[in-house]
């Protein structure tokens, strides 16, 4: 039979304030085991938690990022279970008044995925299990997290994995988390149920958790759908359970059966007071958001004329955009600038962390001055590519490669002269070409390039050539 | 509210307790009779704001300001079982 996948998403997020949500113990990844820890966050009796303002706010940013409505009033509860991670045995979160909800991401073919609520809590601790036993590392614990549920609107692994680029893209132009999927910063809950294409009723759902790279989440996902889909097929129920998804074996196996909200037993956190967010908060929120990428996208596609694909990459890192924005600044054509970006300096930056990063070695008005002299046309792009080169290389502006005889240009005669010597000194080219090979042009190209010490355009030589050949 | 023999097993589960088959029936006695004396609440009116604190505060936090963890050691010291700088949890047979 042919099924439709439904799917919605928990996604975890942690936030990159400096401190965690509790206390003041520092965020940062990594350490000694046990080492970012004091007695609230290790959940000594006696402590009393004391909730991080950043926290707050960077939700509320999450939430008016995501089109959500943001809570006047909400407040923390306690969700009760027992499992080592949890030293308190319950996560301090939110159950029934979240500080945002009503949101959603809008999808490239024009879907919206709902954005059911967005609230807070306290990630748990790092636990390894060796040896029979249970090492456990509270570092982790108590680091402010989001957790993003979305509606179940998600009807391809496709749409799974763009709604949490998405995520991630937005919570990275926001600043609210690094989102590194690989650190553990960002991480998915995925619900999967299927339905016979045209019924309207859901499924019998499973929940994977804990994904944490895209490649992993697609797979566990085309498993889980494959597994549903053969037991539906041979008449047997698909068991409502949390899963894991084993890597090196491809499949998905029972972690527990799954908890009812009822079987968390929440209450309210008593030893936290009730948040209020005045309205004219959410308004000055709203007001300092950057602008986000899907309306920065549409801007640069519109206003600045560059092809779809240019503006998806130069979009989908903050601090990318932000260089192009400042180095296209007064530009005639902003393509040029698009074109040396993605062309020549994305060579020089390998992988995502450095795209994300950005760091390179020239500030963006060098860039923006180079450009400047191709549009009024004191250089050819030829020239303007190598000279970028020269510049990446050394971090020093255009006008130490390039110098006034070169921003003179070549006249026409002395082109002409240079294209004359070229056909002369190569016969044998000239020859080829005229006995149907196209690419010998391009060494007598070549030779008028080098000659001219990449002042001549290129275009005008090629076509100075072909007219010299055959006249 | 009434309480099911399946209701005391969850329970038990929840609470990582197990519960022998003859003491079933006892326990389900003492939960029912618990959970009637806690149905005095219900009478109560149950308004959201009721359950606030008694001080009517609101929005008490902190800046994000970093300050020194505990040493580790301190961190340790009340541990039943500590192995390498973590916290031991031993397996249940």
């Amino acid at each position: 039979m042919k099924y439709e996948l439904v799917s919605g998403l928990e996604t975890h997020v942690e936030l990159a304030t400096n401190t965690k949500i509790f206390c003041s113990c520092t965020t940062e990844f990594g350490g000694d085991q046990n080492t970012h820890c004091c007695p609230i966050c290790i959940g000594l009796p006696g402590t009393l938690p004391k909730l991080n303002q950043k926290v707050v706010d960077y939700a509320i940013m999450a939430g008016l990022a995501t089109n959500c409505e943001i809570s006047p009033i909400s407040k923390m509860d306690r969700k009760n279970y027992c499992y080592p991670d949890l030293p308190k045995a319950y996560q301090i979160s939110q159950y029934d008044m979240p500080l945002c909800k009503n949101g959603y991401i809008e999808l490239s073919n024009g879907r919206k995925i709902g954005i059911t609520r967005i609230h807070i809590e306290e990630d748990a601790g790092k636990l390894v299990h060796q040896r029979g036993n249970t090492y456990v590392d509270y570092n982790r614990g108590g680091v402010p997290l989001i957790e993003i549920v979305s509606e179940p609107d998600i009807r391809s692994v496709e749409e799974a994995r763009e709604y949490v680029e998405k995520l991630q893209m937005i919570m990275r132009y926001i600043g609210v988390s690094d989102c590194k999927m690989q650190e553990g910063s960002l991480r998915c809950d995925v619900n999967i149920s299927l339905r016979p294409v045209g019924q309207k009723e859901f499924g019998t759902r499973t929940e994977i958790k804990n994904m944490n790279s895209f490649t992993f989440m697609e797979k566990a996902m085309k498993y889980e759908i494959s597994r549903q889909a053969d037991l539906l097929d041979s008449g047997q129920p698909v068991v409502q359970e949390t899963l894991r998804y084993i890597v090196e074996e491809d499949r998905t196996e029972s972690m527990r059966g799954k908890e009812d909200a009822n079987d968390y037993r929440y209450f309210r956190e008593p030893d936290l007071v009730t948040i209020e967010v005045p309205a004219e908060k959410v308004e000055k929120f709203r007001a300092a958001l950057p602008e986000l990428p899907d309306p920065k996208r549409h801007r640069y596609i519109e206003q600045l004329g560059l092809p779809e694909p240019d503006a998806n990459l130069l979009v989908k890192y903050r601090k990318v955009a932000e260089f192009f924005e400042a180095a296209s600044d007064g530009v005639k054509n902003p393509k040029n600038v698009a074109n040396c970006i993605i062309g020549q300096i994305f060579r020089r930056v390998e992988n995502e962390a450095q795209k994300e990063a950005f760091e390179i070695s020239i500030p963006p008005e060098y860039l923006r001055d180079l450009v400047l002299l191709l549009d009024s046309g004191k250089i050819k792009m030829n020239l303007l590519k190598s000279t970028l080169e020269k510049m990446l290389d050394s971090g020093k502006p255009a006008s130490e490669f390039i110098s006034e005889n070169d921003l003179a240009g070549i006249d026409p005669d002395t082109l002409k002269t240079l294209c004359t010597q070229a056909l002369e000194q190569n016969p044998n080219a000239v020859s080829d070409y005229l006995g149907g090979k196209e690419k010998a042009l391009k060494s007598l190209l070549g030779h008028v390039m080098k000659n001219s010490r990449g002042r001549a355009d290129a275009m005008e030589a090629e076509q100075l050539l072909i007219a010299l050949i055959r006249s | 509210m009434s309480i099911s023999r399946d209701d005391i097993l969850q329970i038990a589960t929840l609470a990582k307790l197990s519960v022998e088959e003859s003491e079933l029936p006892e326990l389900t006695k003492d939960m029912a009779q618990m959970i009637a004396f806690a149905d005095a609440i219900n009478a109560v009116s149950t308004e959201a704001s009721d359950f606030d604190n008694i001080n009517g505060l609101v929005n008490v936090m902190r800046e994000d300001v970093v300050e020194p963890s505990f040493s580790r050691d301190d961190i340790l010291k009340n541990a039943e079982s500590q192995d390498d700088g973590f916290f031991l949890v031993k397996k249940r047979s």
